[in-house]
């Protein structure tokens, strides 16, 4: 009984304490736009987390949330990338340590990034094919109903990143009697078996993580949600649906080359292309190259033809003091 | 100094001469400074008293070489620089003070004439002349000289400099927008420190190259607040604001940052109080092409400011001018590996210097142009171009051809570093004048 006050108690704490940190947020990015953009983000991101978590314990139709997340992408497009999925943030905490200690990121050559932007889609197929390939091996019976049935099977692949580290449900990373989570540990924890799943695990951890210390945003490269939010966007159907939308204008840009290099995805097109609509289907929206672009009104983020985040000189300390 | 026998190019000139030569410019060139700025305080009468300041660091053989000279003594070392693309914040990171050199003075251009033909760039030719006889205490006072080889002048008078002084070359690759280029240019830089650090003998640490870009910081935001002012109606003569900005070349660079708020904050004052420096429908015209260096190389600004009808000099799109501290350095996050790529990219990707190129033409130049137009309100462009610059003589039909397509005139003046043009340069550049008058009134 008074375990689950407990935990009730510090459910709210955790409710209180993110609103005071948002409020925080909120203020500071409104005092000093520069760089403080990417503050206001890792706010969201973990509110985003916190609010998975509830939603995950309120609904079990795994389905139904993937469902509402890709409807909201065709919309959005990559938005969720940037802001909201909770495994980004841990690697954007990875890479937020690493910069604590003053240590260098290494880029993939563009050749190779843009290679793997086409390779995505190879990717995406094979992570979605690959429960069946499995199920195809593995001589179980029933397995495709159990699998498509299952709370948790085929969404699995997709919905990995969405899963915040705390779930509602069981896992087979314990804690106190806590379940605990890391995208895609179902899915490893589901295939590598009971007397594996924590080794297989833990190596999956370890990999993402000090990748994402030498590389930025590693996994998001091909990440297969993410590949599929792009997608989305890729088809020519659904090309003028995007509500928000990264705009250059040309004349004003001196091809300083700073959003290049500040683009934790390494996309070249913000650089490369003359000006006009810029997103691209690699891009994840997070505004960094906006908030560092140092040219008043050069980058902007749109949103149905509304602007609502632009870059400004960012030497001028800012005007709301 | 070297053995005369080992020089690849200069003549010799006798130490006798070298001081004959060099006492009569230096007071003819006093005399002009003086003048110029006489001249300068007359067509402004109101002018704040922050300008003050500039116009004393101005002078040459003054303050700023005492300055220099007392460091010099106390074992800094000065570091020259004869183009923009020269780091600075490598310079400052290694505590050494960093100056432009290339020459403005018109006298010394004889002297050159006697090493390279008259058809070469003034700029080169009077930078030789200067250094054959000891005139720009800049040039003499720096310990070493980093030179972009840009044209082709820049790179011989890299090499004819390289008998008085150890000469550092950087070699800017005539393709930015490439991988390989941004390699080439990186690795050109790297080698370029690892001499900065042996002559200071400092090492350029992740603490000094963040201190040194945060101070050029500081300089690009006071510098694009002074041409932010020049927006709108005209509070500051053009000559004077030129002024400010060149003085950030050999000035020490916090202290001229501390001066330019101080003369912001005045403008803005005068901006509000609607005080103007000349009438607010004086035709605003923007100077494109080779540099106007101070002191003698005033010739055109004078001229524009001094004809009647008189013209205000809005913007300018001079590697001397509003070009030079425009950009910052935009660091992503403080390590020194990307803070020495941003570094490296903030002084070639954003250069328009015509001696890049690209497959859609210098694109990058026709935006900056195109963009201070729409900005300042420019009603007339003059294109000025010296005898024997190629670069930028060439892309003038570039230019033009944009130009005429949003209807802004633009007007093409050949000089070279003599006063024997001015009243021929005047009559035609009233006549220009008198055509935006009209335009303007029109
Ligand atoms: S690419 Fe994948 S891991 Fe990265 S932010 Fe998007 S959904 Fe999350
Ligand atoms: S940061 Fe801005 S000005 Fe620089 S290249 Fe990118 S869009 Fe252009
Ligand atoms: S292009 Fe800009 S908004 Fe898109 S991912 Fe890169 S930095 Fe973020």
């Amino acid at each position: 009984m008074w375990l689950e006050v407990l935990s009730e108690i510090l459910k709210l704490t955790i409710f209180a304490g993110l609103a005071l940190a948002g409020i925080l947020a909120i203020l500071i990015w409104k005092k000093d736009l520069k760089t403080k953009v990417s503050y206001l983000r890792f706010f969201v991101q973990a509110t985003a987390m916190t609010a998975f978590f509830f939603i995950f314990s309120y609904t079990t139709q795994l389905l139904l949330i993937l469902v509402v997340i890709f409807a909201l992408s065709i919309f959005f497009g990559r938005f969720f990338c940037g802001w909201l999925c909770p495994f980004a943030l841990y690697l954007d905490l990875v890479a937020a340590v690493r910069k604590a200690f003053k240590i260098r990121y290494w880029n993939f050559p563009d050749k190779l990034n843009k290679f793997l932007n086409r390779f995505r889609y190879a990717l995406l197929i094979f992570f979605i094919a690959l429960p069946f390939m499995l199920e195809k091996i593995e001589p179980w019976q029933w397995s495709l109903a159990k699998f498509l049935i299952g709370p948790f099977k085929l969404v699995s692949v997709l919905l990995g990143p969405v899963e915040p580290l705390v779930i509602p449900w069981e896992s087979s990373l314990k804690l106190y009697n806590i379940n605990l989570s890391y995208p895609y540990a179902s899915v490893i924890a589901f295939y590598s078996g009971e007397n594996l799943a924590l080794i297989a695990i833990s190596i999956f951890i370890a990999i993402t993580l000090a990748s994402s210390f030498v590389v930025r945003r590693f996994w998001c490269r091909f990440c297969p949600t993410g590949v599929s939010f792009a997608v989305l966007n890729r088809f020519k159907i659904f090309r003028w649906i995007p509500l928000l939308r990264l705009n250059k204008v040309e004349e004003k840009c001196t091809k300083c080359g700073i959003c290049k290099r500040v683009c934790p995805a390494q996309v070249t097109d913000v650089y490369e292309v003359k000006g006009g609509d810029i997103t691209t289907s690699m891009c994840m929206l997070c505004l960094r190259c906006v908030e560092m672009c140092p040219y008043e009104d050069c980058l902007k983020l749109n949103m149905a033809g509304k602007t609502l985040f632009k870059s400004r000189n960012w030497l001028e300390p800012s005007k709301i003091e | 100094m070297k053995n005369s026998s080992d020089k690849k190019y200069s003549i010799e000139i006798s130490q006798k001469e070298a001081e004959e030569i060099r006492n009569a410019i230096k007071a003819a060139s006093l005399k002009v400074m003086d003048e110029y700025i006489e001249r300068m305080k007359k067509s402004w009468p109101n002018r704040p008293e922050a300008m003050q300041y500039f116009y004393d660091i101005a002078k040459f053989f003054g303050t700023r070489e005492r300055e220099i000279q007392e460091a010099k003594e106390e074992g800094k070392k000065v570091i020259g620089y004869t183009c923009m693309l020269a780091p600075i914040e490598l310079i400052l990171a290694a505590d050494a003070i960093p100056v432009r050199v290339s020459s403005g003075f018109y006298d010394p251009v004889k002297l050159g004439n006697r090493i390279v033909p008259v058809e070469v760039c003034p700029v080169v030719r009077s930078t030789i002349g200067v250094e054959m006889i000891g005139l720009s205490p800049y040039l003499k006072l720096s310990d070493a000289l980093i030179t972009p080889l840009t044209c082709d002048g820049m790179t011989k008078l890299s090499e004819i400099l390289s008998d008085s002084k150890p000469v550092w070359t950087l070699y800017p690759p005539r393709l930015k927008d490439s991988e390989q280029s941004m390699f080439f240019w990186r690795e050109e830089l790297r080698t370029l420190k690892a001499k900065i650090e042996k002559l200071t003998r400092t090492k350029i640490t992740a603490k000094k190259l963040k201190a040194a870009i945060e101070i050029m910081h500081k300089a690009t935001r006071a510098f694009r607040r002074l041409q932010e002012i020049r927006k709108d109606a005209p509070v500051i003569m053009g000559r004077d604001a030129m002024l400010v900005n060149q003085t950030s070349m050999w000035d020490d660079i916090k202290r001229w940052t501390e001066k330019t708020e101080e003369l912001c904050n005045e403008l803005e004052r005068r901006i509000r109080e609607k005080v103007w420096a000349c009438p607010p429908d004086t035709p605003r015209v923007m100077i494109a092409g080779s540099p106007a260096i101070w002191p003698d190389n005033w010739k055109l600004p004078n001229l524009v400011e001094e004809a009647s009808p008189q013209g205000v000099i809005v913007a300018d799109e001079l590697c001397s001018g509003d070009r030079f501290l425009f950009d910052p350095v935009g660091v992503d996050e403080w390590t020194m590996d990307d803070m020495f790529k941003a570094v490296a990219e903030r002084y070639l990707l954003p250069s328009t210097c015509p001696c890049f190129t690209s497959e859609d033409g210098n694109k990058d130049r026709v935006n900056w142009l195109t963009a201070r137009i729409e900005e300042r309100r420019v009603d007339g462009v003059i294109y000025h171009v010296f005898r024997g610059c190629m670069l930028y003589a060439m892309e003038y039909m570039r230019i033009k051809r944009v130009l005429d397509k949003i209807n802004v005139p633009v007007y093409y003046l050949d000089t070279d570093y003599t006063r024997e043009d001015v009243g021929q340069i005047k009559t035609r550049v009233e006549a220009f004048l008198e055509m935006l008058k009209s335009r303007v009134e029109f």
